[in-house]
């Protein structure tokens, strides 16, 4: 994309008021596309966190910025990014006018690219390498039941692109809570080799305890509030479990690909 | 290219300033250091020069425990940040208080809109509807309480109660609405006559408040449940 000395991103998210690292991918997505030097501004915004979606109104300066491009670090299309971050921000559809000669584009959220299911397969293969993938079972973790989120959606559809490359021995989408349950995973997958992969936009209380839990990995000691301990449960792959080697990798949102699905996003309302 | 954000944040630089609980010194040949208030000899402290740095030096306290509310009064002691210029000066107060130098631009041109109180809990949604039942009784003691700068949060509050103008809590001390007044001074712990005493000489720019943050909206859903 070439750069424009008129053109700001703006990356919107979720956040949190207890988890450290629920904004950690979007800051550092940000500074990576800060530095690419693809748009004259990058700023983050969050629902649970600071600046606030509110702030984000004030951040770019009208006189050099002409056209800001949000683009929502979610894995899906939910209430969020069709509720809360339209009405926050005030944007009234893909393009919004405003008072002060702005033009505001709203993009598609990052899990809708089709880039997400080559960072999928990355990061399958990083977190087991040298592992025959035809005698991996890939599994794939979204929430499932959220309330207006289609995140268990985006996760089939991933899950059902990569089976159909032919390269796993097995490819299911699993859920934390609901059917195919990711806990079931022993019945599920029938290889020797397991991989695991939070389709999360975030590291957090899902990818650190919840899901060790369920897969029978977990150490049982609280790690979210704390410094430090965060991320331990991925640095012992492969954990062994009935002579079946079961790798854990870390959310799919704090892959550094997901840079250029951001950038991509922003490119194609560009062409609006 | 200087943007209005770095602009502003410039002409407040005449001197040493205050930001919320950080001081900012200029050094060398445009250069910036910046550390805690409360931080006496600066020798003594952990040396960064990255802006990114302060990502991790904003995000907990000095008890290891994460801050939610980053213009909460308890940022860590301990640290001291060297920058190079105007720029990652601005990234990194903006990482240690995100927004409020883009609030204070808007501000300082006379293109700030503030949002009542009550215009904020009508919109929300979802689970956050309910917020919007809050009685001004209960507005009046729960603002008085979550955003009292001795303990809550260092911003000064711009935005009224309701559309009728009504004061966002009668029971917080009139300097706390005031963008002149240093709101951390209240809490700073320097003891009199310490090495840096001078530093009280020190500008201050305000982390103005136009609306009431999504903490704020969650404590008014609390006390509407009753929890």
């Amino acid at each position: 994309m070439p750069q424009k000395s008129n053109a700001a991103l703006l990356i919107v998210a979720h956040g949190s008021t207890v988890n450290p690292d629920s904004s950690a991918p979007s800051l550092a997505h940000a500074a990576e596309i800060r530095r690419r030097k693809v748009f004259a501004d990058v700023e983050c915004a969050f629902w649970k966190e600071e600046p606030s979606l509110r702030d984000a109104i004030f951040l770019f300066d009208p006189k050099t910025i002409r056209e800001v491009n949000v683009v929502p670090n979610f894995i899906s299309e939910g209430y969020f990014t069709q509720t809360v971050v339209p009405r926050e921000l005030e944007l009234n559809g893909r393009i919004t006018n405003r008072p002060n000669g702005q033009i505001w584009k709203y993009c598609e959220p990052v899990g809708n690219h089709p880039l997400m299911t080559d960072l999928l397969l990355r990061r399958a293969h990083e977190i087991a390498p040298g592992i025959p993938e035809s005698e991996t079972s890939l599994l794939i973790v979204a929430h499932g039941t959220d309330l207006n989120e289609n995140s268990a959606a985006a996760a089939k559809r991933e899950a059902e692109k990569i089976r159909s490359l032919g390269k796993y021995a097995a490819v299911l989408n699993v859920y934390m809570e609901e059917p195919p349950l990711v806990s079931d995973w022993r019945k599920l997958a029938k290889t020797q080799n397991v991989v695991v992969v939070p389709f999360f936009i975030s590291d957090g209380l899902h990818s650190y305890e919840d899901i060790p839990g369920l897969l029978g990995i977990a150490n049982g000691r609280s790690v979210t509030g704390s410094r430090g301990a965060r991320g331990e449960i991925f640095r012992h792959n492969p954990h062994m479990i009935d002579d079946r080697s079961l790798f854990y990798a870390p959310s799919i949102g704090t892959e550094p690909g997901v840079a250029d699905i951001i950038i991509e996003q922003a490119e194609k309302s560009a062409r609006v | 290219m200087q943007n209005s954000i770095e602009r502003c944040l410039d002409a407040a630089l005449t001197g040493p300033l205050y930001f919320g609980q950080i001081l900012i010194q200029k050094i060398g040949a445009g250069g910036f250091v910046l550390s805690h208030r409360d931080d006496k000899t600066l020798d003594e402290l952990k040396t960064s020069r990255n802006a990114e740095d302060a990502i991790e030096i904003a995000k907990y306290d000095d008890a290891g425990n994460y801050r939610p509310l980053k213009t909460a009064p308890n940022l860590r002691h301990g640290w001291r940040l060297e920058l190079d210029t105007l720029e990652e000066l601005r990234r990194a107060l903006d990482y240690f208080y995100p927004g409020r130098l883009a609030v204070f631009a808007a501000w300082k041109s006379g293109k700030l809109q503030t949002t009542p109180l009550r215009e904020t809990l009508n919109r929300q949604s979802g689970m956050y509807r309910i917020a919007a039942k809050i009685s001004d009784t209960q507005i009046d003691n729960l603002v008085a309480d979550f955003c009292r700068s001795n303990g809550g949060c260092l911003r000064t509050i711009l935005w009224k109660r309701d559309g009728d103008g009504a004061i966002a809590s009668t029971k917080l001390p009139k300097e706390k609405f005031d963008p002149s007044h240093d709101q951390a001074a209240a809490c700073s712990r320097r003891p009199v006559g310490d090495a840096r005493a001078s530093h009280s000489e020190a500008a201050t720019a305000p982390l103005l408040c136009q609306e009431a943050c999504n903490l704020l909206v969650a404590e008014c859903r609390t006390a509407v449940k009753g929890e």
